[in-house]
């Protein structure tokens, strides 16, 4: 039966474990004090190794806090990461998103920079500054760096923070055997979206969803294994799911994969959902990598990532590349049904709309269509966050009665 | 000249079909041979992207799926213009720029989605000219929530 404005508003009949208040997804304040908690202190994915496989290549980075990065590969080959902001009168020092520079040279007053974030020279430095300073006062500000889980480049702008060891703790260990070989990146493309991050990555953390998919419905849904999947949580908000063996045949137009994965059985889909907007998802021949960068409460910018193997043929290659645009590409059969999907929960949660809350409440044993991947990322956030999502502006609404099944 | 015009027509076409999601009028006006690529360049990547790739038989298969899958509705408009036509015995290669317009349904309000190059095959063998290959190389890479028609 439809609802009045106080049955609208009324807590929902679950545990308050089971929703959320849908003001999370549009707050402004409470949006940049994610940034602050959240974001800022957690490793996150800013690029992947062969993007910069050579002396002297870098990538740059906008870390979802906004701070602009330059990762760069030194001579000695190490990875690190600095600040994109020129010491000297706070410029963009380096402009294209990749490249190779042996010596990163701000355009503006001529400053220059080593791949180790020393200042090498500073243009007519004793006309200017006698002894009053020099190039060893302006170094870039480094930023912590690591590379590992298959090769990827973290980050984590906290000087303080646990390493990434720590921070990933088992939640990788699924995908462990998979990532042996080195990978490449073959794809990549950014998507940004009028709606909040995390609906994004509940997306991501949620099966039940899959209806929207008629791809996953033939080739998942309607095939055995699927509903014995079942989700796994892990410390600091990560989350995964088991593998089942998709029937690609069962499409019209698709076919069994050719090409696999070493180790992974053919057909085989595993996810691996990290706290608070990265997604590892190896399905048959493919590894995408999703990275959520908010641009505001109702605003996000994905980078998608395609990787096949570096030891692949061309021919290997181009299989990777059509299976993974059929379903992931940018014209592929999933992947505009899901940014449709959060699309439309943007739309319809923007402020002033009066959505009020989001149920997570389905419970299956962890199996497919629970929502236990979302109440795990829920639980991290009001840990991170110190109160709870279904209470996030201290109104202390009371628990209501649960439903009884 | 007739042949250059029958030529740039055959383009105009396409986009005509494709903007009236007329499937099968665009791929009437493809050759059998008829291959579809899309591709883009990722200066972030440093590398050429495929993003779609399909024969004639593939390009049918998706365009009867459409109406399994949940898609934007928005219409679509191309606005093409052909620049250069080369031909070489029975085939011409023609190159051509392409804009697409994305129109909400809601309001009707018109935004410039994307801009690319159109590098065509045409096959000439006698009677109408028909597309054998079509390369869509992408400018604007980001395409919001994507789309399920291709340009």
């Amino acid at each position: 039966m439809a609802k009045s404005a106080a049955e609208w508003n009324a807590s929902p009949k679950f545990p308050v474990t089971h929703y959320v208040d849908s003001r999370i997804y549009t707050d402004q304040a409470i949006f940049q004090e994610e940034m602050d908690k959240l974001f800022k202190p957690s490793w996150i994915i800013a690029c992947h190794e062969s993007e910069i496989a050579n002396a002297y290549d870098y990538r740059l980075f906008t870390h979802p806090t906004g701070v602009p990065l330059i990762i760069v590969r030194g001579e000695d080959m190490k990875v690190r990461s600095f600040y994109n902001i020129c010491p000297h009168r706070g410029n963009t020092i380096l402009y294209d998103p990749a490249g190779n520079a042996k010596r990163m040279t701000c355009i503006f007053h001529a400053w220059s920079f080593d791949s180790r974030g020393n200042c090498v020279d500073i243009s007519r430095a004793e006309q200017g500054y006698q002894d009053r300073f020099c190039k060893e006062d302006a170094g870039l500000r480094e930023v912590k760096a690591e590379v590992g889980f298959g090769g990827f480049v973290w980050v984590n702008l906290d000087d303080a923070s646990c390493t990434l060891a720590e921070y990933i703790g088992p939640a990788l260990d699924v995908l462990a055997p998979y990532m042996v070989e080195p990978m490449e990146v073959f794809h990549f493309n950014r998507a940004i979206v009028d709606t909040n991050y995390k609906l994004w990555h509940d997306t991501n953390s949620e099966f039940y969803h899959d209806f929207v998919h008629y791809f996953n419905r033939i080739t998942g849904m309607m095939q055995p294994g699927y509903f014995d999947r079942k989700y796994t949580a892990f410390p600091n908000g990560h989350a995964t799911v088991g593998s089942m063996q998709i029937q690609y045949d069962k499409y019209e137009g698709s076919k069994e994969r050719a090409v696999g994965w070493p180790g992974l059985a053919p057909g085989g889909w595993y996810m691996v959902d990290l706290f608070p907007g990265m997604t590892y998802n190896l399905r048959t021949s493919v590894l995408r990598i999703d990275t959520a960068i908010p641009l505001g409460p109702n605003k996000v910018a994905i980078e998608f990532r395609g990787l096949g193997l570096k030891s692949d043929t061309p021919q290997q290659r181009a299989e990777r590349v059509r299976d993974h645009n059929t379903i992931w590409g940018p014209f592929g059969r999933n992947l505009h049904e899901d940014l449709l999907a959060v699309h439309g929960q943007g739309r319809a949660m923007r402020k002033g709309t009066d959505s009020r809350w989001v149920i997570q409440g389905r419970e299956e044993n962890a199996t497919i269509h629970d929502e236990v991947g979302m109440r795990h990322f829920y639980a991290e956030w009001g840990r991170r966050m110190g109160r709870p999502a279904y209470d996030p502006l201290r109104e202390n609404r009371p628990e209501p009665a649960r439903a009884v099944a | 000249m007739e042949q250059r015009q029958k030529i740039e027509e055959l383009v105009y076409r396409t986009c005509l079909a494709l903007d009236d999601r007329d499937f099968k009028g665009f791929l009437d006006l493809c050759d059998e041979s008829f291959r579809y690529k899309v591709t883009a360049y990722s200066p972030e990547i440093r590398k050429d992207m495929v993003w779609l790739d399909h024969d004639k038989k593939g390009m049918e298969t998706l365009f009867t799926q459409l109406p399994r899958h949940n898609s934007d509705h928005s219409p679509l408009t191309r606005h093409a213009t052909v620049y250069t036509v080369k031909v070489n015995g029975t085939q011409a290669e023609v190159v051509s720029a392409l804009q697409v317009f994305r129109t909400a349904l809601d309001g009707g309000a018109t935004e410039l989605y994307s801009v690319a190059r159109l590098v065509d095959t045409v096959k000439l063998d006698g009677g109408d000219p028909k597309l054998a290959q079509r390369v869509v190389r992408i400018g604007t890479r980001q395409l919001g929530f994507g789309s399920h028609i291709p340009f």
